[in-house]
């Protein structure tokens, strides 16, 4: 490598050509020009033994940082670094992977000294430490520099080939033959194109010298694999820009419409879904042992809003866009944003309940309102009778002080205060507390409070007939709503990775030389992988040529694949 | 590239310095997205209990003390007298008391501010945007906002008068 | 239900037939010598036979693969039983492929063994058809695991290849410091692999003996401050515990040997209940790997790595070292596909965010970085030979925890698939 190589020695070959500092071989004829040896030695193909653009003599500040990323020695290392990083993060789980806790006291609490150790080192999350990222910076520098250091020249070396070759080039390649023939040089070259070019070879012949070559874009695959992953760094990197970028957990109780933060749209929850497998579908080892879940389903509108929005002071315009039945894998998107089912809740919410005022002496009904949980109306008519809402509790209780409060903004325990006018009442009316739900009724001793309030002579009552005057959330879905604007780059650079991959690793850049010298055939054949596929190759043009080998003995340098 | 190779260099060098400082500031020092202190105070676009709808930039150049509350959290309940009588002694020198109330309906809103005869500026936030945009967690939360719309302090838990008096101060006197 | 019979009993057809195979090879390389005929000719016709018993297997094991799909109604990879029984069949499929390149006889020796040790060790797990959870009702299901087994298979054959390039290129002989440090390397790898068939020698055997412990431990945790929840957790040893779990008491116990209680308890830093017993089933395995790997040394009366290393004479180590680096070429850009782009298309679709840095995720990169440090040290650093093959199996060392470690150690998002 580099270190081992002479910066300065005499470049210019004895074919004439004048070579870069740092060439290993002659651009020109392919003359080995470090060591004059003698040495049959398989030669250092790399690159075609051009010199790279960072070997230079005199390095200056840029020339050494350039240097320094330029070389696969600190590309490795900065693999396995990241390699190795990577695998510290995987010891305790991350901070990202929990919703809601206090990093710095949860890790001691739940793995002991070794997670405050984990959590003092700052690898509870890992992937965002700057010494990680610095990391990826690195190596995403290194892919930009190495790659340049190298395509350029190497392009250069297979752009402008010269067909003849220095005999030493070619004796010291890995698949060598030489041999003595009895024909006529210039004929026999003739004749070797046409068997050549059935092998899939584009040949290209100058007098007694030929060379043949096959599937030279392969070369190239290092590099747009190379390419491919800058540009899926970079539209990571881009993923953080403001504006491209949404991730929020929302919750979508069944029947409301929500707005999503920061957006023009809405989201209604029609209905909330899971199903069970039932026994028959579950193997016999599993029956009345396990539940297993099949199915969670959020039937799920989107609207956006076309006028009045933004402004809380009035009522938004809505206007339908998009319905899906949003499934896990199965999003609802609109215009890149996607909604993701996360989580569920069974519990019911109650929204509204829709009472009669009864006289519990006669049984009569005056007739019956709808009572919201939210913003409920202020005044309600029963018959001849007005019942004004003086105050309301979503989860009722008792502060310290022994005076009704509420315990959280949550419809749990609501509690509703009325003030009833009208026939038979006093004339500024009579307090009648009203709890909708039946086990909050006897727990907080409803009849006992409005006996208290309204005296011995009360008959009013406030009564839900049965379940159809009771309006539930029946369950609340939580849903993942994203944005994710750079990923069309992300799988662009994906795509250009994966072309690479193949162009590099399934297709092999094979190349034949031959020349035919005073009634002796020298060849040497190179490619940048699989050999013994080569070796094979060359053993049937020859056959073709009526020159028997044994595959093996193409072999030059003892094993070294 | 031939001659221009030192430019050439150059410019990729100082990209990779750009998008990689870029990359390691936001990722590793770029915090959760939640405001902190001497960050910039996130806007918002509330409805009053006045009917009108407010933003955080008609208070601009003014200093501003955020209250996030709700009539369910007894801390809040208890250090609402002392927000009024810091709103009443600070609101000649343009210091404005702002209270936040979190998820609430109007009439618990209304109810509570009749009750307590609260005077200064209610807000609702019903769908707990601002809450989102502010990051809270628990109640109350106040948010002592410069006349220069960035955020100074945030204090976390209940206010007695006096820390109250203190934070005003620093705030009118910067 | 028929299908799913049918199904099972092609499984077990499967896995005879490879042992079958694995004999024949045994014959064809080791018979080469006191057979009467020439060995090359030896070789290569038993070597023929075993290779058409491996294919027949090989056969069975997709009847078994393509009926439990129709059968259980999804593709099945969705669980630990599952993903290695495939595992295994594409072990298979990598080995045909490779050979029919290479025509290597001595490759059906190293690389049968390793799917038929998959194999086994996917019978450790649950094999009832499973239905899946919402989670796994994807057609992405079938692309990224097929995809990434089939990757990860590859690496499987450049494992074999390069521990059969060691194994004929250590120098036995000599005690220079080096050569030491190889042939100890060798003798580690041999004896990790026989550990392996130690922990299923265990389960095999204490499961055909119906073997069975209850432990239960009361296990307090403050999930809230000033909040204890007390719970109860069983946990149930198939194996006889030498440890028990940190802090519990025995509910039932089958006395082996007369021995009425176990012999030591768990560390206090294994918390769960699990832990013990996870721990139990190393020990058991490192004790039954020991005997067997005694038990070999005893007959081989040498190192397992010198016994072994004349049965690969005369096969060209070039050959070794270019099969191995093809193997994992190939595999390579398919393990990318399945493994990462195809998991990054999944997680997308399902999560809402193609990488999420979780604990598979995260050795799925490991294992891309490790064989790309191989290739580039390969490529432009010019390691062939011995230290690539040191990578390559190193490099197995990684898929393999990449698949099982990280469910048994670590756990995360991929915990469905089920561990033992």
């Amino acid at each position: 490598m580099s270190g081992r190589t002479p910066l300065f020695v005499n470049t210019k070959c004895e074919c004439g050509h004048q070579n870069p500092a740092g060439t290993v071989l002659c651009e020109a004829c392919g003359k080995p020009l470090l060591d004059n040896t003698d040495s049959g030695d398989p030669l250092e193909m790399r690159y075609d033994g051009m010199a790279r653009r960072s070997q230079k003599a005199n390095p200056g500040i840029v020339d050494r940082v350039w240097n320094f990323f330029s070389s696969v020695k600190i590309a490795i290392y900065l693999i396995v670094l990241t390699l190795l990083g990577s695998t510290l993060g995987t010891i305790f789980p991350q901070e990202s992977t929990f919703l809601n806790i206090d990093p710095s006291t949860y890790y001691k609490q739940r793995y002991g000294t070794a997670g405050e150790i984990y959590y003092r080192l700052g690898l509870s999350h890992t992937y965002e430490s700057w010494w990680f990222i610095t990391l990826l910076v690195m190596i995403g520098a290194s892919l930009v520099i190495c790659s340049l250091d190298r395509v350029l020249p190497l392009y250069k070396a297979l752009h402008r080939q010269n067909i003849r070759k220095h005999r030493r080039f070619l004796t010291r390649q890995k698949v060598v033959l030489v041999r003595k023939i009895a024909e006529d040089s210039d004929a026999w070259i003739a004749g070797a194109v046409q068997p050549l070019k059935k092998q899939g070879y584009r040949v290209m012949t100058d007098g007694s010298a030929l060379l043949a070559e096959k599937h030279r874009f392969s070369r190239w695959g290092p590099y747009i694999i190379h390419i491919g992953l800058i540009i899926f760094l970079l539209a990571v990197l881009a993923r953080g820009l403001p504006g491209l970028n949404m991730d929020q957990h929302l919750v979508f109780p069944q029947g409301d419409i929500i707005h999503i933060p920061d957006t023009s749209y809405y989201l209604e929850n029609e209905k909330f879904t899971v199903e069970f497998y039932k026994d028959e579908e579950m193997p016999k080892e599993f029956r009345g042992k396990k539940v297993l879940p099949k199915l969670y389903e959020t039937k799920a509108v989107l609207y956006e809003c076309t006028a009045d929005c933004g402004d809380p002071s009035k009522e938004p315009k809505l206007t339908k866009v998009a319905s899906h039945a949003i499934q896990v894998n199965d999003p609802l998107s609109y215009k890149g944003m996607k909604a993701y089912q996360f989580d569920y809740d069974l519990t019911p919410v109650l929204r509204s309940v829709t009472p009669k005022l009864v006289n519990s002496a006669t049984g009569e009904s005056y007739g019956s309102f709808k009572l919201e949980m939210k913003n409920p109306e202020r005044r309600f008519a029963a018959g001849p009778y007005t019942l004004e809402l003086k105050e309301k509790y979503m989860e009722f209780g008792l502060n310290e002080e022994g005076q009704p409060i509420s315990k959280s903004p949550y419809p749990n325990a609501p509690a509703f205060l009325f003030l009833i006018k009208g026939p038979n009442l006093p004339a500024d009316g009579e307090q009648y507390f009203y709890f909708p739900k039946q086990n909050d009724k006897a727990e907080f001793q409803q009849d006992a409070i409005n006996d208290k309030l309204g005296g011995a002579g009360r008959f009013l009552e406030l009564e839900v007939g049965d379940m159809s005057g009771v309006d539930f959330s029946e369950s609340t879905s939580y849903l993942n709503l994203r944005v994710d604007r750079a990923m069309p780059f992300v799988w662009t650079g994906a795509g250009i990775v994966m072309l690479g991959l193949v162009l590099g690793f399934y297709w092999q850049h094979r190349r034949i030389w031959l020349t035919v010298d005073g009634g002796e055939l020298t060849l040497g054949a190179h490619t940048n992988k699989n050999w013994f596929g080569l070796r094979r190759e060359v053993k049937a043009f020859l056959e073709k040529m009526n020159i028997s080998v044994d595959e093996k003995s193409l072999e030059n340098g003892g094993g070294q694949a | 590239m031939g001659k221009a190779r030192k430019p050439v260099q150059i410019i990729i060098l100082v990209l990779i310095v750009l998008l990689g400082g870029y990359a390691i500031g936001t990722s590793a020092f770029g915090g959760d997205g939640k405001p902190e202190e001497g960050s910039r105070a996130p806007s918002f676009e509330l409805l009053g209990l006045d009917g009108k709808t407010h933003k955080l930039d008609e208070y601009k150049g003014k200093p501003i003390v955020l209250n996030f509350w709700g009539s369910w959290c007894a801390p809040c309940v208890k250090e609402m007298p002392a927000l009024e009588a810091q709103w009443e002694k600070w609101k000649a020198r343009g210091v404005v008391v702002v209270g936040i109330n979190v998820g609430e309906d109007q009439m618990t809103v209304q109810n509570f501010v009749n009750g307590t005869g609260v005077n200064f500026p209610i807000l609702m936030d019903p769908e707990r945007e601002a809450v989102r945009s502010y990051g809270i967690s628990p109640l109350p939360t106040t948010f002592f906002i410069n006349a220069k719309g960035k955020i100074d302090t945030i204090h976390i838990g209940q206010l007695d008068l006096s820390t109250l008096d203190a934070q005003i101060g620093k705030l009118v006197n910067r | 239900m028929s299908l799913l019979d049918f199904s099972n009993d092609a499984f077990i057809a499967a896995f005879f037939l490879y042992s079958g195979a694995f004999m024949l090879f045994t014959i064809a390389i080791l018979g080469r010598r006191w057979s009467g005929r020439s060995p090359k000719e030896h070789t290569a016709r038993w070597g023929q036979i075993a290779f058409i018993a491996s294919a027949v297997g090989l056969l069975c094991h997709l009847a078994y693969f393509f009926t439990r799909w129709a059968g259980g109604g999804h593709i099945p990879v969705s669980n630990m039983y599952e993903f290695m029984t495939f595992l295994s069949m594409m072990v298979m499929v990598a080995f045909t492929v490779i050979f029919s390149i290479y025509r290597k006889i001595l490759l059906g020796l190293f690389s049968v063994p390793v799917s038929i040790i998959v194999m086994a060790y996917a019978a450790v797990f649950p094999q009832e058809v499973q239905p899946l959870i919402p989670a796994l009702r994807s057609v992405y299901l079938n692309i990224h695991v097929t995809l990434a087994a089939f990757g990860e298979s590859f690496f499987a054959v450049g494992f074999a290849a390069g521990l059969m390039y060691l194994l004929r290129t250590v120098n036995f002989n000599s005690s220079s410091k080096n050569d030491k440090r190889q042939q100890r390397g060798v003798e580690f790898t041999l004896f990790t692999i026989i550990i392996i068939i130690g922990f299923l020698v265990s389960v095999f055997a204490f499961r055909a003996a119906g073997y069975e412990t209850v432990f239960t431990r009361s296990n307090v945790t403050v999930d809230n401050p000033g909040q204890n929840d007390s719970k109860i957790e069983k946990v149930s040893y198939r194996m006889p515990p030498i440890v028990a779990p940190y802090h519990s008491k025995i509910e039932s116990f089958q006395s082996i040997l007369g021995i009425k209680k176990p012999l030591t308890e768990a560390p206090s830093w294994m918390k769960g209940v699990n832990a013990g017993r996870k721990f139990n089933t190393v020990i058991w395995s490192l004790l039954t790997g020991a005997v067997i790997y005694g038990a070999l040394r005893l007959i081989a009366r040498k190192p397992l790595g010198r016994a072994l290393q004349p049965v690969l004479d005369g096969i060209d180590e070039g050959d070794l070292d270019e099969i191995t680096y093809r193997a994992i070429a190939i595999g390579f850009p398919i393990f990318t596909l399945g493994a990462l782009i195809f998991a990054m298309i999944w997680a997308q679709v399902a999560w809402g965010r193609f990488w999420g840095w979780d604990p598979k995720e995260v050795w799925a990169l490991v294992t891309w970085l490790f064989y790309s440090a191989y290739l580039h040290l390969r490529l432009a650093r010019g390691w062939q030979g011995r230290k690539s093959a040191w990578l390559a199996v190193l490099g197995f060392l990684v898929v393999m925890f990449t698949l099982v470690g990280v469910n048994l150690v670590i756990a995360g998002l991929h915990s469905y698939a089920g561990t033992d």
